[in-house]
């Protein structure tokens, strides 16, 4: 028995070195490969620990190298480290031959990342994220945002929820005739150029309460809105004048409205839209179809136009250009007849 | 034991064809190429000028020239500053041995990273993680010409020529994938004038540059390689390209 266990594990271990040799790691930089600079020439990496937190006022002028197969200067400050080239580069005279070169194949160590004062920008990463919704897209944050109700901190002098489930986007029904911006495996789709403005929180009234706002007592004409999450809890909503409160212990604090929520009239200031070929209510960062009864919050829709958005949006930089996240919805920043404006994006995965 | 020799034997057949390559060096052209590295890798500061124009395929598959303008400062292994105008925008980058800035002086927002200890390393990471572009980063790499030799199958001398009144020498270099012609100039010791990359399988899109403005080892105050927010410059965040 423990012959064959020791033949299993010898048998693993020589597919592992089969797979090392047979799939050389190497990584394009730039335009063009370096797999020399990387493993088989001078490496630039740096014992791990060897970097103080105070650096002394001049560095050391040598740096430790040992690489026997290359020839390497080391310059106290050399841009890269100094050249590294093989030393058995032989033409044995001709101007032109033939040469045959071991392939290099090892990778650069890992090097852990520094501590250094200074605010650093929050990184946003898909690969972490599980939500989706219905057009593929998904939500970057892996930290800050939720599937329901995690707090976000916009402001610090109050919290804002941004809930996963009232931000997913439906698709349009209108085709794209520009191209999409493509971005880590993702095209960004819009009607409508790129025209970066800076983000500003719009302000629809004196009755709007953006969301995080804090009451301690709710008024008598609100009503109440039972909505059914995701996890299949009931969530109870109080709606008064446009504004959704959930209750807190000490009083009501103001929340994104939920999607599926009905409601008997939205407020006057609410603007429409055009959402693929039919009119929606904008207010509050909410989208509204009107029925017989009142009207009916739903989820934004790609390449709807929206005059403004509401607190609890953050700036993100992908790739070269910069939209406003809220939760699974980027919106890009854009100019209609000359105002400031923001379309929803599809995102799609290409 | 001799079954295991035959697995041993069978397993390493294929990575035997990774091992061995043949490849069609002209020795002038490496020798250039090597005085070229060895030139960059005595600098301990540089400072150019570089115009780029890259091709892009729009949404009818025609070909866009893009162009861009590049001032780049290097000091020592852990410092860069770049600043590239471009038709839509104008960037920089900030580089400081430890933490990397993307400033965009159109929209006056800023991303800043931990960055690895080493300029090139932080190259590699930052192209890597977030797809950011240093023009001309590949001549930096310390083993440049190694590199060139490891990934392309033939590195030719096709003569001397002149470009902008400099004398240069013209290399070519080529794979299935890529063609890559370089002229060094005679007048920078044999510094990078111009480079063209054909990519053979793409419509044969070009990224080319012209170098200019070589200033070796200049006295470049680290303070420079520090981003200090212009006023209201905003700290944003951002998506990882993965």
């Amino acid at each position: 028995m423990t012959a064959h266990l020791f033949n299993i594990k010898h048998k693993l271990g020589l597919i592992f070195v089969f797979i090392a040799l047979a799939f050389p790691s190497d990584i394009i930089a730039q335009r063009m490969g370096h797999g020399a600079s990387r493993g088989g020439g001078r490496s630039m990496s740096r014992p791990a620990p060897s970097r103080p937190t105070s650096r002394p006022a001049s560095r050391p002028a040598s740096r430790p190298t040992s690489r026997p197969a290359t020839t390497n200067r080391t310059p106290s400050r050399s841009i890269n480290g100094g050249q590294s080239k093989t030393k058995s580069r032989d033409f044995s005279g001709n101007s032109k031959n033939q040469v045959t070169r071991p392939s290099t194949g090892t990778k650069k160590a890992a090097i852990p990342s520094t501590s250094a004062n200074g605010k650093r920008s929050e990184v946003k990463d898909r690969s972490t994220n599980k939500s989706s919704n219905i057009s593929g897209n998904k939500v970057g944050n892996k930290t800050r945002v939720g599937n329901n109700n995690v707090n976000i901190n916009v402001d610090n002098s109050r919290h804002t929820n941004i809930n996963n489930r009232n931000t997913r986007v439906r698709t349009s029904s209108v085709r794209y005739s520009r191209p999409p911006y493509r971005y880590g495996g993702y095209g960004y789709y819009c009607h409508t150029p790129y025209y970066y403005h800076p983000y500003t929180p719009f302000y629809w009234g004196p009755v709007y309460h953006p969301w995080g706002f804090f009451i301690t007592t709710m008024a008598t004409t609100a009503i109440i809105i039972s909505i059914t999450n995701d996890s299949n809890d009931k969530e109870e909503y109080n709606y008064e004048s446009g504004n959704y409160y959930l209750k807190t212990e000490d009083g009501f604090v103001a929340v994104q409205a939920p999607v599926g929520a009905e409601v008997p009239e939205i407020p006057k200031e609410a603007e429409k839209v055009e959402v693929n070929n039919t009119t929606n209510y904008y207010y509050g960062g909410a989208f509204y179809e009107q029925n017989k009864d009142g009207y009916v919050v739903v989820p934004a829709t790609a390449g709807t136009i929206v005059p403004g958005l509401p607190d609890g949006g953050e700036e993100v930089k992908i790739g070269d250009v910069t939209y406003v996240q809220f939760g699974e919805t980027y919106y890009q920043p854009i100019k209609v007849d000359g105002k400031d404006m923001y379309e929803i994006v599809e995102v799609k995965k290409d | 034991m001799k079954n295991n020799l035959i697995v041993v034997a069978l397993l390493l057949i294929p990575s035997m064809g990774f091992a061995q390559e043949t490849k069609k060096l002209d020795s002038t052209a490496v020798f250039i190429l090597d005085k070229m590295s060895a030139l960059i890798g005595d600098l301990e500061s540089v400072s150019f000028h570089i115009t780029n124009s890259e091709d892009k395929l729009d949404a009818e598959n025609n070909i866009i020239k893009h162009y861009s303008a590049s001032d780049i400062f290097f000091s020592g292994p852990d410092k860069l500053m770049v600043k590239t105008e471009r038709a839509e925008d104008e960037i920089g980058f900030w580089y400081d041995g430890s933490l990397l800035t993307y400033y965009n002086f159109n929209e006056n927002n800023y991303v800043s990273l931990e960055a690895p200890e080493t300029t090139l390393e932080m190259i590699d990471e930052m192209n890597l993680n977030y797809n950011f572009q240093f023009p001309a980063a590949d001549f930096f790499y310390p083993a440049f010409t190694d590199d060139m030799i490891e990934h392309f199958d033939s590195i030719e001398f096709l003569g001397k020529t002149n470009i902008e009144n400099e004398e240069c020498y013209h290399i070519m270099a080529s794979n299935k994938d890529l063609n890559v012609q370089l002229y060094c100039s005679n007048k920078t010791q044999l510094l990078p004038k111009y480079f063209v990359v054909i990519y053979k399988n793409k419509s044969n899109l070009q990224y080319q540059s012209t170098f200019s403005n070589w200033v070796i080892n200049p006295n470049l105050p680290n303070a420079m390689f520090d981003f200090l927010p212009p006023p209201k410059a905003k700290l944003i965040s951002i998506l990882k390209n993965n």
